[in-house]
């Protein structure tokens, strides 16, 4: 139980160059026990860095460490405490559901057969079907069973509920906070923020590789305001502005909360202050 | 041996137990044996092109196991099924015999020459495929195209020494029990080949999986 103690994850310094985008030295820790919600939208980089921290890709510099451990070099130690679920990635999708976990639980010596069936059934999983049978959602819990049957303390989830009907969601939305309460640490990437206003602790913001903010969920939001404006923006709130979108009834802006007071705002969605700093960037 | 496990529980492509079968190609007279061993070479190819339909390098690397160790068990286990079609193809050199042999024009004969002649082409074909693959194990195609190439060159070449060159014509290429003891020196060169060659395979292919972004 010592590593519930430790930092579950540190990132320090991880840059990734492609000839087309670059991942700039990215850093961050995760808290124990904390759900921390990773956003970015399509193509800013959310995967690569998953992808580096699990050593899928070779990142050009930086220091990964799990649990206190340097990764990769303690790769076997630290693998019996994470676990990997990515939305895109089915395994053997026409093996059935008992030869994968038979296989599986043969690489881990902690593997908890109890848990096993536990999770199996709370997540209403047939064994005997493969994966193929399985609708998104059950593959993502599927793979989530697996995870926690070995006894994973820290679950890094990429793009969980991308594809998956609301109800199906707001499932998931449920278990990461289920998960939470069990003491593990769950690391969320998305675009779909509403799924993390639910659910989240901390957010993470990547923007063009580059991590933008590091924040609890409320100092995040906090931080922002959302003015709404006719079809004309008044040259005031054009100078506050950090991003305008377009909406039914005019425009809106995203101003820093300091700024605010001038103008008469509300309080901003992750949504919203993902989209207009986005669109601000895009300007840029 | 777990992950030898589960590359047969998991990875294994129907067509290898199917490619064993091909040995019995060897009762076939008139054939260039060697081809029989082309097709194991072939299932290896169909084992590793469902591993990446089915995401096995993800799920192999989210075990507690490290890219050199995956390497390793795909390369053994394919390994096992090389030398598994070779005593197959053993057995099916011994029925030949049984109910009467005749000589073999496309080739070398049916015999314990044959054998080691099997042990070169998987040697040729472990060099070349496994090394290409871990380049890119999304691109196993690319990697049996280079393989297949070398492996036929090889045929190609050992079916003109048996008409060309007279120690294959002379020795190799006469019905067993002739020639016993230069057909075992060139089955002991062929193994020592095939262990050098698959261990040297195994060497370039785990770095070369070292230094890959794995596109997931």
């Amino acid at each position: 139980m010592a590593s519930e103690m430790k930092t579950p994850l540190t990132v320090q310094g991880l840059c990734k160059n492609y000839p087309a985008f670059q991942l700039k030295d990215v850093s961050f820790s995760l808290v124990p026990g904390t759900i921390t919600g990773f956003i970015g939208r399509n193509g800013a980089g959310k995967t690569t860095t998953i992808n580096s921290m699990l050593s899928f890709i070779r990142p050009d510099a930086g220091e990964i460490s799990f649990f206190g451990l340097d990764y990769p070099e303690n790769d076997r130690e630290i693998k019996e405490k994470i676990g990997f679920v990515s939305a895109g990635m089915t395994y053997y999708t026409r093996k059935k559901l008992k030869a994968i976990t038979a296989v599986t639980r043969m690489f881990y010596p902690g593997w908890d057969d109890t848990a096993y069936r536990k999770w199996m059934s709370a997540f209403g999983l047939d064994e005997e079907k493969t994966p193929a049978e399985l609708s998104n959602g059950m593959k993502i819990k599927y793979a989530l069973a697996l995870a926690l049957s070995h006894g994973a303390e820290l679950l890094i989830l990429d793009e969980p509920t991308s594809g998956l009907d609301p109800v199906s969601r707001e499932e998931l939305v449920e278990v990461f906070l289920k998960l939470k309460d069990e003491g593990k640490t769950v690391f969320f990437s998305t675009h779909i923020t509403s799924d993390l206003e639910k659910c989240a602790d901390r957010i993470l913001f990547l923007q063009q590789g580059e991590l933008k903010a590091d924040d609890t969920l409320e100092d995040f939001r906090d931080a922002w305001r959302i003015a709404e404006c006719g079809n004309e923006i008044p040259s005031a709130l054009q100078e506050a502005a950090c991003g305008r979108c377009r909406s039914r009834d005019g425009y809106t802006a995203l101003i820093r909360k300091e700024n605010a007071a001038s103008f008469e705002t509300r309080e901003a969605t992750l949504e919203e202050i993902m989209i207009h700093l986005e669109k601000e960037a895009e300007e840029a | 041996m777990k992950l030898l496990m589960k590359e047969w529980k998991l990875c294994i492509h129907p067509t290898a137990y199917i490619m064993l079968l091909c040995a019995a190609l060897i009762l076939v007279p008139g054939y260039p044996y060697g081809v029989s061993c082309f097709y194991m070479g072939l299932a290896i190819f169909f084992i590793c092109l469902t591993a990446r339909e089915n995401h096995d390098a993800t799920y192999t690397l989210m075990l507690p196991v490290s890219r050199g160790n995956a390497v390793k068990g795909r390369i053994l286990f394919c390994t096992l099924l090389e030398v598994i079609d070779l005593v197959v193809m053993s057995l099916f050199v011994l029925i030949k015999y049984a109910i009467g042999t005749t000589p073999n024009p496309a080739g070398l004969d049916a015999g314990l020459a044959l054998i080691g002649s099997g042990m070169i082409i998987f040697a040729i074909f472990n060099m070349i495929f496994f090394p290409v693959y871990y380049k890119d194990i999304n691109k196993p195609g690319k990697a049996f195209g280079f393989a297949a190439a070398a492996v036929f060159l090889w045929i190609i070449i050992e079916t003109a020494a048996t008409y060309a060159v007279p120690f294959f014509r002379d020795v190799l290429d006469q019905p067993d029990p002739r020639n016993m003891s230069d057909k075992a020196l060139f089955t002991l060169a062929g193994l020592a080949l095939f262990l050098a060659g698959t261990a040297r395979s195994l060497q370039m292919s785990t770095k070369n999986f070292e230094e890959v972004n794995l596109t997931l």
